[in-house]
C-alpha cells in the first residue's frame, strides 16, 4: 500500500485564507465559479445530467459515515416532473466523537452552499434545507447570514446566472435528538414531526420530503462538490486513499495532546494521525485504544492498528469502519468498562423508541453493563449482551440499533479480560 | 396561565410559515419562538404554539417531548448542560459536572433554589476536541472546562454577564 | 399469471398485496402487533419478520439462473423483512416460522424483547384471555425471560378521557391508537409522548380523549394498554358469549358482537363489514348494551283505575281483542317503528290489513347534526328504510297529530313518542292507548296496555340501515321463553360447553318475561280466529320475500353469507331502459 504524501497537503475543504467566510473573500478566491461554470459554460456542461457523471466518476464517498457514492446516489433521482424535489442537507452532526461540520459552517460555509446549489442543479431540486441540530445555535447564525449573503448576491433565488435555475435555501434547526442524523428520521423532523425514521422502501428518492423526490447529503459531502467541478473528478480520485478518496475533515478527540478538526487526504495512517498531526497521547501515555469513526464504529486495540490507514477498506479488515472520522482516543488507563456504559447510555437515551429491539434493546444493553460496571455482574452477563447484540442488529427500522449493538459486541470482544476482571464471581457454586 | 405571542413572533412565524409546502414542518421553529420568548415550552405555551399554527395539541405535545433542547418546565436563569458523553467522559466530563454539583449545591436535574441556575447531564454535543464541555442554556458553548474556568463562569453568570461565543481554532490554520 | 412460493407451497396471486396480509388471506398464520389492514403499517413492533428471496434472472435473456444442482438460484434478502409492508412479487420465495429456524428464533428473539419491560402479570390483565400478546408468546415466545435488571415504570389506571384508560406500562409502542385518531376516526387526539423505552400514547396536557370513536382503541390495543372504563374488570372473555348482532342506535347499522354473561348483555364490539363500518363503530353504539338490560318491561301492564299493574298474558290477548272488536277500525290508528324490525313491522302492517286496516304510519326519529358522515348519522333509528321499503306510510310531526286527533285508539310499536318530544301527553289524552315495547318510558307509563317485546339482543330480525342495506340480528340473550341449547342460532361461550352446573349458574330474574311482537300478533290471531300466523323472523323473511320485489334475495341465511345484502332503493332508476 503506497503511503499517501499527507505532510505536503494544501487544504480544499477549509483552505487557511483569512475571513474566507465572508462572501466577498470566498468570490475573491475563486467561489462560485464552480457554480457559474455548470450554469453558463454549456460547451462543458450540457445538461444537468453531464454534472451528475463528473460526481459519480469522483468517487466522493458520503463522509456522514455511510460511505456511499455521492453521485451515485444522486443518480437514483427519478427524471423531473415539474414537480418539487427537494436536496436535504444534513448538518445533524450528532454522532458522539464528530464534530467537524460546524467548521465549514464557521469558516467556509459559501463553500457547501455552492455544493449544494450545484447538486439542486445536478437533480433540478427547486429547494434546499440544511437540517442543522439545534446545539449548534452560533452555527445556525452563520448559516443563516451566509444563506442571505448568497441571496443577495443572486446565486440563489431566481435565474442564477441569468440561467433558468432557481431554487430556494432555508436552514432548519433541529431541537435535541441524534436520530435526527439519520436521513429518513431527518425528513419527518423537517415535516414538523417527532423524529420517527420511515421504513424503507420508499427510498427518498422516490418518496422523501412531502412525498417527494428528495436527496440527503452530508455537510462535508457537498462541500467537496464545486472542487471537483472546478478541477475534475480525475483531480479528486488523485487524494488519498484510491478507493476512498479525496480530502477528509478529521475530527481528533480524547487522549491526545492537540485534540481538534484537521483536514488530509483520507488514508491517512491511523498511528500518523494520532502521533504526528494531533501530537500523540496525553501525559507521555500509552495508547489503548481508538474508536476510529464515531461512537458506533468498531473500537479498535493499539495492537491493531499496524499499518492500518483511515479509509474503508483499510479499516474493515481489521474489522473497523470509517465512520465519520470522528476519531476518539483511549489512553493506557481508560477504564473500557466504563466507556462501554457510557456509550450504552448515550444510545439507551437517543433511541427513537419506534420499534421494538431498539427500545427495548438499548435500555438492557446499558442496564447490565450498569450492572457490570458497579462490579454486580457475572461473566454469563457478557454473553447476555452478546446474544442481546444479536437480536437487535438488522432487526430494526434504522441502523440506530447496530449502532448500539456494535460497540458492545466488538469491546466485549476485544477487551474480554478487562470485563471479565470487573464481573463478580459466579453465584451459583459449582459443587 | 395563558401566553401571547409579540407582534413580532407572528410576523416571524408568518415568515418561517412560507418557507414550506405546508403548517406542520413549522411546528420545530415556532417551538423555538416559543421558548425564546417564554423560556419554556410548558403545556400552556403548547397549546399556544398548536392554536397559533391551527394543529392538533397532541401533535405539538408529541413533537414538544420528543426533542430534549425544549424545556417542558420553567428552568433556571441559565441552563448549564455538561456533556459527559464518550469524549468528555474521557477527558473529565463526570468530574466537571460534580464539580458544579458541589459549587451549585444542586444535584444533577436540579434548579438552585435562587432560580439561577438549572444543571443537566447531555448527551455529546459536538464539541469532542474540546472537552470536557458544557454549554449555556441551548446557546454558548463554554470548551476545555477546568475548575477554575467553571469557578470564572459561575461568577459572571452570577453578575449577568455571558461568556462571548469562543471561536476554536483548527490547529493547522495560521489566519485564525 | 405471477407466483409466489411460501413454506414450499405455491401461489398465484393478481394485483398489489402486502406479504402479510396475502399470508392471512391464505388462512396461514405470522404473529404481528403493530399491522391493522385498516391502517398504514408502520412495521415498528418488528414481529411479522419472515426471509424473503427472488429466483435469480438473467437480465438479457429472462432465463431463470440455475445454480450447480440445476435448481434455481435464489437471491435472498440480506436481512429479515417485515411481511406487513412488503409487496408480494412475481417469483419470491418466502419462508415464514413454519419452515425457517431463523425466522423463528427471529420472532422469538422479538418477542423477548417486547415482554422485557411489559409486565408479566397476564393473572390480573383486564386483557388476559383475548390479548395478541399473550397468545404469540405462547405460540412464538421464549420460554422465560433473561432480563434481571429494573423494568421502566410508566404511569399506570391512567383516565385518558370518560371512556378510556391507560396502562401505560402495558403499552408495547404499536401506535395503533395513535394512527387510529389520525387515520380514521381523524380528531388527532393521541400522541406519543416522550422517547425510547419512556414513550407511551397520551393526549396532550389536560385534553380529554373524549374522541366519539375512542373506545375503537381499545379494541385494536394489542395489550392490556387501553381497557375501556365502563367494561374492565367485569368479566374474562372466556365467561361470555360472543353474539353478532347490529348497532341499533343510528341508521347506519354497525356490524357488532354483542357479549353476554349470565343474559346480561357486558359490552358491545365492533364486528368487521367492509361495507358498512369496517373494523369501528362510535361509541354512542356501545352504550346500547343498558337498553338490553335495564329498565326492561318484563310481563305485560294494563291500566285499571288509572294505575298500571302486571297483568297476564292471556288477559292482555283478550283486551288487545276486546279494544279493537269494540271500535270502528276507522278509529284506530296502527303505528309501526323505524326502531322496529322488518319482521316486526311486517307482521303488524298485515295484522292491521286483515282486520281492515289498510294504512300503518311511522315517524322517523330524525337528530340534525348527530351524523358526522363516518359512522353516525342524523337518523337515530335502525329501520327508518325498512319501514319505507314495506311502504308504511312516512309521517311527519304535524301529519301524525292529526292522525292521532282522529282517532280512538292507538297502537304503537317501539316508539317512544312523548320521550322524543313527537306528541304530547295531551296529544294522547282520552285515546286508548296500546303500547308495544321493550323499556319503561314516559311513553308506556301512560298506556292503557303495555306488552313487552324482545330487543335485538332477543330476537333474530332484520333492519335496513340508511343505505339500504339489510342485515339482521341473533338472539344473544334469552327470555323467559327461549332456551340457549335450544334454539341452535343462539351462541354457547366455553363455560355453557364445559360448565358444570356450578361453574355457569343461571340467574332467573336475568331473563325477561317477554316475546316477540309477531308471537304476540299470532296468539290475538289465532284467538280471533284469523287466518295469519308468525312462527319466527327467519320465516316471516321468506314471507316478505316472496311477498315483495325489493326483498326477492333476501333471508336470514343470504344475510348471513354475504355480510348483509344492499337492496335496491330505487328500482326504476338502477335498471335503465336500452335505446
Amino acid at each position: 500500500m503506497s503511503t499517501v504524501d499527507w505532510k505536503n497537503f494544501e487544504p480544499v475543504l477549509i483552505p487557511d485564507i483569512k475571513d474566507l467566510h465572508k462572501i466577498d473573500v470566498y468570490e475573491k478566491n475563486g467561489g462560485y465559479q464552480a457554480l457559474k461554470s455548470i450554469l453558463t459554460d454549456k460547451k462543458k456542461w450540457a445538461d444537468p445530467k453531464s454534472v451528475v457523471n463528473e460526481v459519480k466518476e469522483a468517487n466522493i464517498r458520503g463522509r456522514g459515515g455511510a460511505g456511499f457514492n455521492a453521485g451515485l446516489k444522486w443518480s437514483f433521482m427519478p427524471p423531473a416532473d415539474g414537480g418539487a424535489r427537494y436536496l436535504a442537507c444534513n448538518g445533524d452532526e450528532s454522532e458522539p466523537g464528530t464534530f467537524k461540520d460546524r467548521k465549514i459552517f464557521e469558516y467556509n460555509p459559501h463553500l457547501f452552499i455552492e455544493g449544494a446549489l450545484i447538486a439542486a442543479y445536478a437533480m433540478e431540486i427547486t429547494s434546499i434545507y440544511v437540517y442543522i441540530r439545534g446545539e449548534y445555535l452560533p452555527y445556525i447564525k452563520m448559516m443563516e447570514k451566509a444563506i442571505e449573503d448568497a441571496y443577495d448576491k443572486g446565486y440563489i433565488g431566481k435565474s442564477i446566472f441569468g440561467s433558468s435555475f432557481n431554487v430556494d435555501f432555508y436552514v432548519h434547526s433541529g431541537a435535541g435528538a441524534y436520530i435526527c442524523g439519520e436521513e429518513t428520521s431527518m425528513l419527518e423532523s423537517l415535516e414538523g414531526k417527532r423524529g420517527y425514521p420511515r421504513v424503507k422502501p420508499p427510498f427518498p428518492a422516490q418518496k422523501g420530503l412531502w412525498g417527494r423526490p428528495t436527496t440527503i447529503n452530508n455537510i462535508e459531502t457537498l462541500s467537496h462538490v464545486p472542487a471537483v467541478i472546478n478541477r475534475g473528478a480525475q483531480w479528486f480520485k488523485n487524494i488519498g486513499a484510491p478507493t476512498h478518496p479525496g480530502p477528509i475533515l478529521y475530527g481528533i478527540s480524547g487522549h491526545v495532546n492537540k485534540p481538534g478538526v484537521y483536514e488530509l487526504p483520507s488514508g491517512i495512517p491511523v498511528i500518523d494521525l494520532i502521533n504526528e498531526v494531533a501530537g500523540g497521547i496525553r501525559n507521555g501515555k500509552k495508547l489503548k485504544a481508538v474508536i476510529p469513526g464515531g461512537s458506533s464504529t468498531p473500537i479498535l486495540r493499539a495492537d491493531q492498528l499496524e499499518g492500518i490507514t483511515m479509509d474503508a477498506d483499510s479499516l474493515r479488515t481489521v474489522g473497523s469502519m470509517l465512520g465519520t472520522a470522528g476519531m476518539v482516543v483511549m489512553d493506557e488507563d481508560t477504564d473500557m468498562v466504563d466507556v462501554l456504559w457510557r456509550i450504552a447510555h448515550f444510545y439507551h437515551h437517543e433511541s427513537c423508541g419506534q420499534c421494538t429491539p431498539c427500545r427495548e434493546g438499548t435500555g438492557w444493553l446499558e442496564k447490565v453493563l450498569l450492572k457490570i460496571k458497579n462490579g454486580e455482574g457475572e461473566v454469563r452477563d457478557l454473553d447476555l449482551l452478546l446474544d442481546v447484540t444479536t437480536q437487535m442488529e438488522g432487526r430494526t427500522i434504522c441502523a440506530l440499533a447496530d449502532a448500539a449493538a456494535w460497540p458492545v459486541r466488538f469491546t466485549i470482544n476485544r477487551f474480554r479480560d478487562e470485563f471479565e476482571a470487573r464481573c463478580k464471581k459466579s453465584v451459583h457454586a459449582l459443587a | 396561565m395563558t401566553y401571547e405571542f409579540t407582534t413580532e413572533d407572528l410576523k416571524e412565524i408568518e415568515k418561517i410559515k412560507s418557507r414550506y409546502p405546508e403548517v406542520k414542518p413549522a411546528t420545530l421553529p415556532v417551538l423555538w419562538i416559543a421558548q425564546n420568548r417564554f423560556g419554556h415550552v410548558d403545556p400552556d405555551v403548547q397549546k399556544l404554539v398548536a392554536a397559533t399554527l391551527d394543529l392538533p395539541e397532541a401533535h405539538v405535545h408529541g413533537v414538544a417531548t420528543f426533542y430534549t433542547q425544549y424545556y417542558k418546565e420553567k428552568k433556571g436563569k441559565y441552563v448549564l448542560d455538561v456533556c459527559t458523553c464518550l469524549s468528555c467522559q474521557l477527558c473529565g466530563g463526570y468530574d466537571m459536572l460534580h464539580y458544579l454539583e458541589e459549587k451549585l449545591g444542586i444535584k444533577t436535574g436540579e434548579t438552585s433554589n435562587d432560580g439561577m441556575f438549572t444543571l443537566n447531564q447531555v448527551e455529546c454535543l459536538g464539541a469532542c476536541g474540546y472537552a470536557p464541555m458544557l454549554q449555556i442554556t441551548n446557546d454558548k458553548y463554554v470548551n476545555n472546562l477546568t475548575p477554575e474556568k467553571i469557578d470564572k463562569l459561575v461568577d459572571s453568570l452570577k453578575k449577568g454577564e455571558e461568556p462571548s461565543y469562543e471561536k476554536m481554532e483548527m490547529p493547522l490554520r495560521k489566519n485564525n | 399469471m405471477p407466483q409466489v412460493i411460501i413454506d414450499g407451497q405455491t401461489y398465484e396471486f393478481e394485483g398489489k398485496h402486502k406479504l402479510l396480509q396475502f399470508i392471512q388471506d391464505l388462512g396461514k398464520e405470522v404473529p404481528f402487533f403493530c399491522y391493522h389492514p385498516s391502517m398504514t403499517a408502520p412495521a415498528n413492533c418488528r414481529q411479522c419478520m419472515v426471509k424473503v428471496g427472488q429466483f435469480v434472472k438473467d437480465r438479457e435473456t429472462g432465463e431463470y439462473e440455475l445454480d450447480d444442482d440445476g435448481e434455481k438460484t435464489i437471491r435472498w434478502f440480506p436481512k429479515l423483512q417485515t411481511s406487513c409492508n412488503i409487496d408480494v412479487a412475481d417469483d419470491m420465495i418466502v419462508h415464514t416460522q413454519e419452515t425457517d429456524a431463523l425466522v423463528r428464533r427471529a420472532q422469538k428473539d422479538n418477542l423477548e424483547l417486547i415482554l422485557i419491560n411489559h409486565p408479566l402479570d397476564c393473572p390480573i390483565c383486564d386483557q388476559a384471555g383475548e390479548c395478541p400478546l399473550q397468545i404469540q408468546t405462547y405460540k412464538y415466545g421464549p420460554e422465560g425471560s433473561r432480563f434481571e435488571v429494573k423494568k421502566v415504570h410508566k404511569p399506570k389506571r391512567v383516565t385518558l378521557g370518560p371512556r378510556v384508560v391507560l396502562d401505560a406500562e402495558r403499552c408495547i409502542n404499536c401506535t395503533r391508537c395513535t394512527r387510529f385518531t389520525e387515520q380514521i376516526s381523524k380528531t388527532h387526539q393521541l400522541t406519543i409522548t416522550s422517547r425510547g423505552d419512556k414513550n407511551y400514547p397520551t393526549t396532550a396536557p389536560g385534553r380529554e380523549f373524549d374522541d366519539p370513536y375512542s373506545l375503537n382503541t381499545v379494541d385494536i390495543c394489542p395489550v392490556g394498554a387501553l381497557t375501556s372504563a365502563d367494561f374492565r374488570f367485569r368479566a374474562r372473555v372466556w365467561e361470555m358469549n360472543q353474539t353478532p348482532s347490529i348497532d341499533i342506535t343510528n341508521g347506519k347499522g354497525c356490524n357488532i358482537d354483542l357479549w353476554t354473561r349470565d343474559n346480561i348483555i357486558l359490552r358491545i364490539t365492533p364486528r368487521y363489514n367492509g361495507e358498512v363500518n369496517d373494523h369501528w363503530m362510535p361509541d354512542d353504539g356501545r352504550e346500547a348494551y343498558k337498553i338490553f338490560n335495564e329498565n326492561r318491561i318484563s310481563r305485560p301492564l294494563q291500566k285499571l283505575d288509572g294505575e298500571q299493574i302486571l297483568s297476564s298474558w292471556n288477559n292482555s290477548i283478550a283486551t288487545f281483542i276486546e279494544q279493537i272488536e269494540v271500535r270502528d277500525k276507522k278509529e284506530i290508528l296502527f303505528i309501526g317503528s323505524p326502531h322496529a324490525s322488518v319482521e316486526e313491522n311486517y307482521s303488524l302492517q298485515q295484522f292491521a290489513n286483515l282486520i281492515g286496516i289498510n294504512e300503518v304510519v311511522f315517524t322517523n326519529h330524525i337528530e340534525s347534526g348527530k351524523g358526522d358522515g363516518f359512522l353516525l348519522t342524523d337518523d337515530l333509528a335502525p329501520n327508518a328504510t325498512g319501514c319505507r321499503l314495506l311502504g308504511l306510510k312516512e309521517q311527519d310531526q304535524t301529519e301524525l297529530k292529526n292522525r292521532v286527533k282522529a282517532a280512538t285508539m292507538i297502537v304503537l310499536v317501539s316508539d317512544h313518542f312523548v320521550d322524543r318530544g313527537v306528541l304530547s301527553t295531551t296529544d294522547l289524552d282520552g285515546k286508548y292507548l296500546i303500547s308495544f315495547a321493550t323499556n319503561h318510558s314516559e311513553t308506556t307509563k301512560i298506556a292503557d296496555l303495555v306488552i313487552p317485546i324482545t330487543t335485538a339482543a332477543e330476537h333474530a330480525a332484520s333492519y335496513v340501515n340508511v343505505d339500504g342495506r339489510i342485515q339482521r340480528t341473533i338472539p344473544a340473550k334469552e327470555t323467559k321463553y327461549s332456551n340457549r341449547s335450544l334454539n341452535l342460532e343462539m351462541s354457547v361461550s366455553r363455560l355453557d360447553r364445559y360448565g358444570t352446573n356450578f361453574d355457569n349458574w343461571v340467574t332467573e330474574d336475568n331473563k325477561v318475561d317477554c316475546i316477540p311482537l309477531w308471537n304476540f300478533i299470532s296468539e290475538v290471531a289465532n284467538a280471533s280466529g284469523l287466518e295469519l300466523s308468525f312462527d319466527d323472523g327467519r320465516s316471516i323473511m321468506n314471507k316478505i320475500s316472496d311477498k315483495l320485489k325489493t326483498f326477492e334475495n333476501v333471508s336470514h341465511e343470504a344475510m348471513d353469507d354475504q355480510l348483509g345484502i344492499q337492496l335496491s332503493l330505487n328500482p326504476k332508476t338502477e335498471t335503465p331502459k336500452v335505446k
